[in-house]
């Protein structure tokens, strides 16, 4: 009997400490989490106190600037002319990609001629072209458009082929016993099928987007945040080029979470709501 | 003069459903060079015939129902459905795969009305009727679910609904209840027959099988392997409804059986 009473105690002690060794690291798990943007934060002032703020500013200083720059209204001229160029050069790269991703992955002859131009263009540094794109089209928004849908173009290009062409061959098999014609296929297989590969594509190109456009402003431009970080290099404001900065990441962020909501309205209107890849698939990092 | 159109109706009427396979051989190109599947088939299949295809894998059994489908041609020979020759797949047949293939995107119901969609605008009637199919294969309920959220044996019953929906006069099935679990499979057999003498259709299944055959089927067509050829065809006069109790323990059963073991091994 009391072997047994000792076993239940031991028993019990034991989960007890399980228990509480779990809790205990998932606490020290939170409070990490809590506590490292203040760390980070931290060693940023400590590292800023010991330079001057041409070389790092103090977070403290950046954001005041980050404020005050919000409060007098002018970043909005930059902030809107980015996102402008940036939406502008992911539809444009969109719309041009999944065209040709179709065209290349429904005709063989379209194939074989443009596909070798698109390589070509891919492997071409696109932003090798933006001094000359500026020549040509002047300090507005076409060149950085241009840039941004090229690099946005080629994702789309090969996730739409990829997806059109990787339909699952029974699949292809039952529309062929359905006696269904290439074009019905197309519309009710094969597009449906290759929705989540053009959406991760989309969500490449929207990041790409944000890349071309902001180095597309560095060659020439009067406004935009790439633009401010050129002229704040010039004046040497060093706290202004972090404005910049703080900016382009919370842009981009934000447009990450827009394409995240967008692509989960899609697929739970397309597979119905019991889909779990979905938050998954939204958390994959693809740039 | 209304005495002959009367003939030809008969006869169309008494066509209809009807498989004739003449001879037919099926070779494939390969690394290994040129492959025979099928060597000299010859096979009729009556309306409204439940007939089985039975063989080791290899055997040329799903290769023979494709052709029959006209989802492959044949070498040489020809097949024909209701009297018209096979060149492209037969709109009076409805075709049952390995696989549920339902299309995760579409609900049960909007699986079913595939047939329908492609080839234009489905009508009230046809809608209607995909509900009368789901009503058949108790599936009403689930008419909104994804396939996702199904269970396999209730996928392979949409899938088995999307091929009548049209009112095919012939069905083939190409090992429609492998993947499933003994219990379900026999769950499935028991409906399919219920399913069979409603639609009165004629049924090629495929399956390798031996007592899922005897249980199903009018004829078993034994096939053997490398060619593929049709070994011995066994009448499975047994009368209907068959359990499969009996299928397992009536002597003139276990006879049929060894004769089928006998021939595949």
């Amino acid at each position: 009997m009391t072997i047994e009473i000792n076993q239940i105690d031991g028993d019990t002690k034991e989960k007890g400490s399980i228990i509480t060794n779990l809790s205990s690291q998932k606490l020290l798990g939170q409070f990490l989490v809590l506590v490292t943007p203040f760390l980070f934060l931290l060693i940023w002032h400590l590292i800023a106190a010991g330079t001057t703020p041409l070389i790092l500013p103090s977070p403290y200083d950046v954001f005041m600037r980050l404020v005050s720059y919000f409060i007098n209204g002018r970043v909005w001229p930059h902030l809107f002319m980015t996102t402008q160029e940036i939406l502008a050069g992911f539809v444009l790269g969109s719309v041009l990609g999944i065209g040709f991703g179709t065209l290349v992955s429904e005709s063989d002859i379209a194939r074989k001629v443009i596909m070798p131009y698109i390589i070509v263009t891919q492997a071409l540094p696109k932003f090798a072209l933006a001094p000359m794109l500026v020549i040509w089209f002047g300090f507005g928004m076409a060149p950085k458009v241009i840039i941004a849908a090229l690099i946005a173009f080629f994702p789309l290009v090969e996730n739409t082929y990829m997806g059109l062409t990787t339909t699952p061959q029974p699949q292809l098999e039952l529309f062929r016993a359905l006696r269904a014609s290439r074009i019905t296929t197309l519309l009710k297989l094969r597009i449906p099928h290759a929705v989540p590969a053009i959406f991760s594509g989309f969500r490449v190109a929207l990041m790409l987007s944000l890349v071309g456009a902001v180095v597309a402003e560095y060659v020439g431009a009067n406004q935009g945040l790439g633009a401010l970080i050129i002229v704040s290099q010039g004046t040497l404001d060093t706290e202004l080029m972090f404005v910049a900065f703080v900016i382009l990441t919370v842009l981009g962020l934000c447009l990450d979470w827009l394409y995240g909501l967008v692509y989960k309205i899609v697929l739970v209107k397309l597979y119905g709501k019991t889909i779990d890849d979905v938050s998954s698939s939204t958390t994959r990092l693809s740039v | 003069m209304s005495g002959v159109s009367n003939t030809i109706t008969n006869k169309e009427k008494f066509d209809r459903g009807q498989i004739e396979v003449d001879y037919i051989t099926k070779s494939f190109d390969s690394d290994a060079g040129n492959i025979l599947a099928l060597d000299g088939i010859n096979l009729e299949v009556v309306p409204q015939e439940f007939i089985t295809l039975v063989g080791r894998s290899g055997c040329g059994k799903s290769t023979l129902l494709r052709c029959i489908g006209g989802l492959i041609s044949p070498s040489t020979g020809t097949i024909k459905i209701s009297g018209q020759v096979v060149t492209e797949p037969h709109p009076q047949i409805g075709y049952v795969f390995q696989q549920a293939v339902l299309l995760p995107w579409r609900t049960v119901e909007e699986n079913v009305l595939l047939p329908f969609e492609v080839k234009g605008n489905p009508t009230d009637k046809e809608k209607h009727k995909v509900s009368e199919v789901l009503e058949i294969v108790g599936l009403s309920d689930y008419a909104n679910h994804r396939p996702g959220e199904l269970s396999g044996g209730m996928q392979q019953r949409v899938s088995v609904s999307r091929a009548l929906v049209t009112e095919p006069s012939i069905l083939l099935m190409d090992e429609p209840f492998g993947a499933l679990d003994a219990q379900t499979r026999e769950d499935m057999n028991i409906e399919l027959l219920r399913i069979w003498e409603v639609a009165k259709t004629t049924i090629v299944f495929v399956t390798h099988d031996i007592g899922e055959a005897l249980f199903l089927s009018d004829r078993v067509v034994l096939m053997s392997a490398r060619p593929g050829k049709v070994h011995d065809i066994i009448e499975v006069n047994s009368p209907r409804p068959r359990t499969f109790d009996q299928v397992e323990n009536d002597p003139a059963f276990w006879k049929m059986r060894q004769r089928i073991r006998e021939a595949l091994h």
